[in-house]
């Protein structure tokens, strides 16, 4: 009879329901298989080369380590801080060894108690890295290291730059407005900066900000969320001015960092605009979007690339010498195996720190590594950043994701034409209230 | 039924050819619990008290982990309703909505009353209207975020067709985004709302216009008086929809254009992700969520007391 | 005097007729356009398509799309999106048609209550609930799992498959349920034998809608599963094409594969879900 059948039907596929189901809650991804360790491994090179080189240096661990299973992940930047690691830290599993930009994000972090303490395991690379290894730290205790560290500065068209009959590389702030107009009556788009990801233009504040500021006052800043010193406002008040003189890409707004041709990275790499304020990571970001444009693996860093440090800026407050720094490491989740720690040492070792610097994807940071650096704008920044006094984190990165989204959100509506240099203070002063 | 689907209301009507059954026994009355109580838990268990739960977080400064131990009050909702980013965002979601109301319905009807003819073909073109609808809002984005840039495809189409100079930047230009958006979103449900309305003119019947075509009556007059009317409880349930969506709009938003440029498509969902998940203050985007949430309701009570009330009144009671 | 009137607006369509073909293949057109872009884009290069936008493949090339579907993260996507989808619709359609046949049919106590309880959840949007349903996921150790989308899917659900079965099942005829009661069945045995069968449409009409919904979902998954690599496929295509981004092809490819199912399972039952509709409408 028809409804017995269907009755059964139903019933059977009620009961593969609850059965699945019932599997289902106890799937989760990741964990033990057959006995070996797995560790996830995230990080956000995208693209060549430094997409297949942690695989290399994944494989490489593997091949060592016998009974051990990395599994490697590369995601976009942005997700990759501001959702991926954070949601999956909420979890409490599935991620073992991520990126790690270090300061205020790493202390939420720890706070929360995320992340592994290896203090003990690794006092050895800390003492070799010496004082770069301090963003990776809190309250003594150390929760991750770095394998890139450098300054940030101007990338810039050399060519473009003789086509505008500019001589010399600015080294004040009206030096470089001169560039810009210049540029401009070349035709040339001066400066590209990826607004849409917020981050790239709050670094001409941050910037502004170092050079308005004295050390002590940023230094206090980043302890205690003290913003009552003018110099803050004196910052937005120079970005004000810099961005009504229009040296800008049109639809900045909207321009991503990294994310293909048409973002600030890829406007330098393929000749349409003459600069891009970034950091060191920038050569290895044009290189990966020069070889999908032109389908070209070996596509390198174009050769018209050159690098020149922020400009000082006459009558301002701060350190002429102090520059804007930040860089990359790797942490361990507090529930990561042993294992994901010896990965952390392997990638800090001094072999694989030469290689990475081999790649002019960054600036390596293990002594004894430099020798690996073959790219002469990589060599300067590391120049630049040995012979500077004082090198100030990354605004964003030093005071934390609740204080730095807010700074970032009022830099950016700076941007847009709204909003004030006042303004931005309020938002951070408001933001810290709420920690 | 129509009326009765349309009186979501408190009252179950009573179906005319129904007598509805009073479980004589215990043993009915447990019958009954057993069949509504497995909906009932999976529903109060997680629609019911997370509503709950995020009304009580919205009255803590929390970030999900910690413990639940810093009251503030009316903290979180002041900071909401005072940011004017929040504020814009609340103004994107009625605006989405107005717009919706105003364009995409009697555009849509517009298109039913032109299409509802024997055409031929017309099973392949009422299907393949409705493919947007079927599609995610993540791929439909997905889709246009990667014809819009400047000088791709959609520029170079518009350039064919003779506008030559600079377009301009359709989704990162504060100005034009958020109208970027809504056609992105009409492209997405103009279908069905054709489909709806197509529906709903099955049950107009011809008689009724051709014999006031008889007496003189223009095709405008004809669709004005009779067509329209009659179409009223199907315009009324898409309208509800339609309204309901617009205030939930995240998914769209998110993958075209993340509430960009500085806010300019931002809403009130990608608002309360942002700071709720993206930046951990849990309590605070708690707070947004039950904003959103009374938005809604007194929408919907709104709606249920000034538009449905007239199906209740005088309408037409079809038979089931 | 002719006996059959044409309808004034009739008269008009027969000379417009053109005008309404015109109209529906310009509606047609705008429709599919995007749709076809995404999929002919994908049989280009990231190259071709800087170069020409617009342009149609020049040679046409595999490799994208052979590159998802050898993607092992695509697979799994898929089938998470799967389980996802066939477990949240029979969920929806069991427990839906179960709440929907008592309140329908039957007279008790808190019935107004249940079916206002119901009602009222169309207008709890997801987004108000998903930051608590993150807590309590992840206090009961499900979050990560597709047990954390799919029950509270079921649950989401609920109110809108309610509200369109409770008309469908009241109009199953009283009768039908006397005649069963003497044959010696009990209310369940209606349920099952005679009431179930009798309102296949409607039961297919919300399954359809459940599945759709679930299978386009994005917010849940995004927050309750998050890590890509085994997370649903709306969340994994936005994830390729910003971890792929520089590479415009590839994510053409990807996002026209993510279609398909979509589109298959559309074609497939569209008089159902059409014809469900526009049934739940007219009555």
């Amino acid at each position: 009879m028809m409804n017995t059948r269907s009755m059964r039907k139903y019933l059977a596929v009620g009961a593969a329901a609850a059965v699945t189901l019932g599997a289902l809650s106890g799937c989760t991804p990741g964990g033990d298989d057959d006995g070996k360790t797995t560790i996830t491994w995230w990080h956000n090179g995208t693209g060549e080369p430094l997409l297949g080189f942690w695989e290399d240096v994944a494989a490489e661990f593997e091949a060592d380590h016998p009974d051990v299973d990395v599994v490697v992940q590369a995601y976009q930047n942005e997700e990759l801080q501001r959702t991926l690691i954070p949601n999956q830290l909420r979890t409490g599993a599935g991620l073992d060894l991520f990126q790690q930009w270090g300061a205020g994000e790493l202390a939420a972090q720890v706070e929360a108690g995320y992340v592994m303490d290896i203090s003990d395991q690794v006092s050895s690379e800390v003492d070799a890295l010496g004082g770069v290894v301090a963003p990776w730290q809190v309250d003594g205790k150390t929760y991750g290291l770095p394998f890139n560290f450098g300054i940030e500065g101007f990338w810039y068209n050399k060519d473009l730059f003789a086509q505008a009959g500019i001589t010399e590389t600015p080294t004040t702030l009206d030096e470089l407005n001169d560039a810009v107009q210049s540029l401009k009556e070349a035709d040339i788009t001066p400066i590209a900066v990826g607004a849409g990801d917020k981050w790239p233009a709050a670094h001409y504040w941050y910037n502004f900000a170092l050079k308005s500021c004295s050390p002590e006052v940023l230094q206090e800043a980043q302890v205690s969320y003290d913003f009552s010193d003018p110099c803050f406002v004196d910052a937005g008040d120079l970005l004000e001015e810099f961005i009504a003189s229009e040296p800008f890409q049109e639809g900045f707004l909207a321009t991503s960092a990294q994310q293909g041709a048409g973002s600030s990275a890829g406007m330098l790499a393929t000749g349409n605009a003459a600069m891009e304020l970034m950091g060191h990571w920038n050569p290895g970001q044009m290189g990966g979007i020069l070889q999908e444009e032109t389908g070209s693996a070996e596509a390198t860093p174009p050769e018209f690339l050159g690098w020149f440090n922020f400009p000082a800026i006459d009558g301002a407050q701060g350190d002429p010498t102090a520059a804007l720094g930040g860089g990359d490491g790797f942490s361990c989740s507090a529930w990561a195996p042993p294992e994901c720690v010896e990965l952390m040492q392997y990638i800090s070792s001094v072999d694989v720190q030469t290689r990475f610097g081999e790649l002019g994807a960054g600036v390596p940071v293990t002594p004894g590594s430099e020798a690996g650096i073959a790219d002469p704008n990589l060599q300067q920044v590391l120049e630049g950043l040995q012979s500077s006094s004082y090198v100030q984190l990354w605004l964003d990165t030093a005071y934390g994701p609740t204080v730095g989204g807010a700074m970032n959100d009022g830099i950016v509506a700076l941007f847009g034409g709204q909003g004030s240099s006042k303004d931005i203070v309020e938002a951070m002063k408001n933001a810290a209230a709420t920690l | 039924m129509v009326d009765t689907l349309v009186k979501a209301g408190p009252a179950v009507s009573a179906g005319p050819a129904l007598a509805r059954r009073r479980p004589r026994d215990a043993r009915g009355a447990l019958l009954i619990w057993a069949f509504a109580g497995p909906a009932l838990l999976v529903y109060a268990g997680f629609v019911l008290l997370p509503v709950v739960l995020a009304a009580v977080y919205s009255f803590f400064n929390w970030n999900g982990l910690s413990e639940l131990d810093r009251f503030i009050g009316f903290d979180n909702y002041v900071r909401a309703i005072t940011d004017p980013v929040f504020q814009n965002a609340i103004v994107h979601n009625l605006a989405i909505v107005a717009l919706s109301l105003l364009v995409q319905g009697p555009l849509a009807i517009l298109l039913a009353l032109l299409l509802n003819r024997p055409l031929r073909g017309r099973t392949l073109i009422r299907t393949l209207i409705f493919v947007p609808y079927v599609l995610s809002e993540v791929v439909a984005g997905l889709s246009f975020k990667l014809l819009l840039p400047p000088d791709g495809p959609v520029d170079s189409l518009l350039t064919a067709l003779g506008w030559a100079g600079d377009k301009p930047n359709w989704l990162a230009d504060p100005d034009f985004a958020f109208w970027t958006l809504f056609v992105v979103l009409t492209w997405k449900y103009l279908g069905f709302a054709i489909i709806l309305m197509l529906a709903g003119l099955q049950g107009v019947p011809e008689e009724l216009g051709e014999a006031a075509a008889i007496d003189g009556a223009s095709w405008w007059q004809i669709q004005r008086h009779i067509t329209l009317p009659l179409l009223g409880p199907t315009i009324r349930i898409w309208a509800f929809l339609s309204v309901i969506g617009s205030l939930q709009l995240f998914d769209m938003v998110r993958i075209l254009t993340n509430g960009g440029p500085v806010n300019a498509t931002a809403t009130m969902a990608t608002y309360m992700v942002d700071y709720g998940n993206g930046r951990g203050q849990v309590g605070y985007g708690s707070a947004v969520a039950v904003i959103l949430f009374v938005i809604s309701l007194v929408i919907a009570l709104l709606y249920q007391r000034f538009v449905l009330r007239r199906d209740l009144a005088g309408a037409i009671t079809r038979g089931t | 005097m002719t006996t059959h009137a044409p309808l004034a607006g009739r008269r008009k369509v027969d000379a417009g007729l053109p005008f309404v073909y015109l109209v529906a293949l310009v509606i047609v057109g705008v429709t599919i356009a995007p749709v076809v872009y995404v999929v002919i884009g994908g049989f280009r290069t990231t190259g071709q398509i800087n170069a020409d936008p617009g342009g149609w493949p020049d040679p046409w090339v595999l490799d994208k799309y052979a590159g998802v579907f050898s993607n092992p993260n695509f697979w799994t996507q898929f089938l998470n999106s799967s389980i996802v989808a066939l477990l949240t619709t029979a969920g929806v359609v069991l427990l839906g048609v179960m709440a929907a046949f008592v309140i329908a049919r039957y007279s008790f106590r808190g019935r107004n209550v249940l079916f206002s309880l119901f009602t009222a959840g169309l207008l709890f949007p997801l987004t108000v609930a998903v930051l608590p349903l993150f807590t309590m996921l992840r206090g009961l150790g499900l979050l990560g799992s597709l047990a954390a989308v799919i029950i509270p899917q079921i649950a989401f659900a609920l109110p809108t498959t309610i509200i369109i079965l409770v008309p469908f099942l009241r109009a199953i005829p009283a009768e039908l349920e006397d005649a069963a009661m003497i044959d010696g069945t009990n209310r369940f045995g209606f349920f099952w034998r005679v009431l179930l069968p009798l309102s296949w449409p409607g039961l297919i009409t919300v399954g359809v809608l459940a599945f759709v919904a679930s299978w386009n979902a994005y917010l849940l998954p995004l927050l309750l599963l998050g890590n890509p690599a085994t997370a649903t496929l709306p969340v994994g295509v936005q994830y390729f094409s910003t971890a792929y981004s520089q590479d415009t092809a590839g994510v053409l490819a990807f996002t026209s594969v993510a279609m398909i199912p979509a589109l298959l399972f559309f074609t497939l039952a569209q008089r159902r879900i059409v014809g469900g509709l526009s049934g739940a409408v007219k009555g």
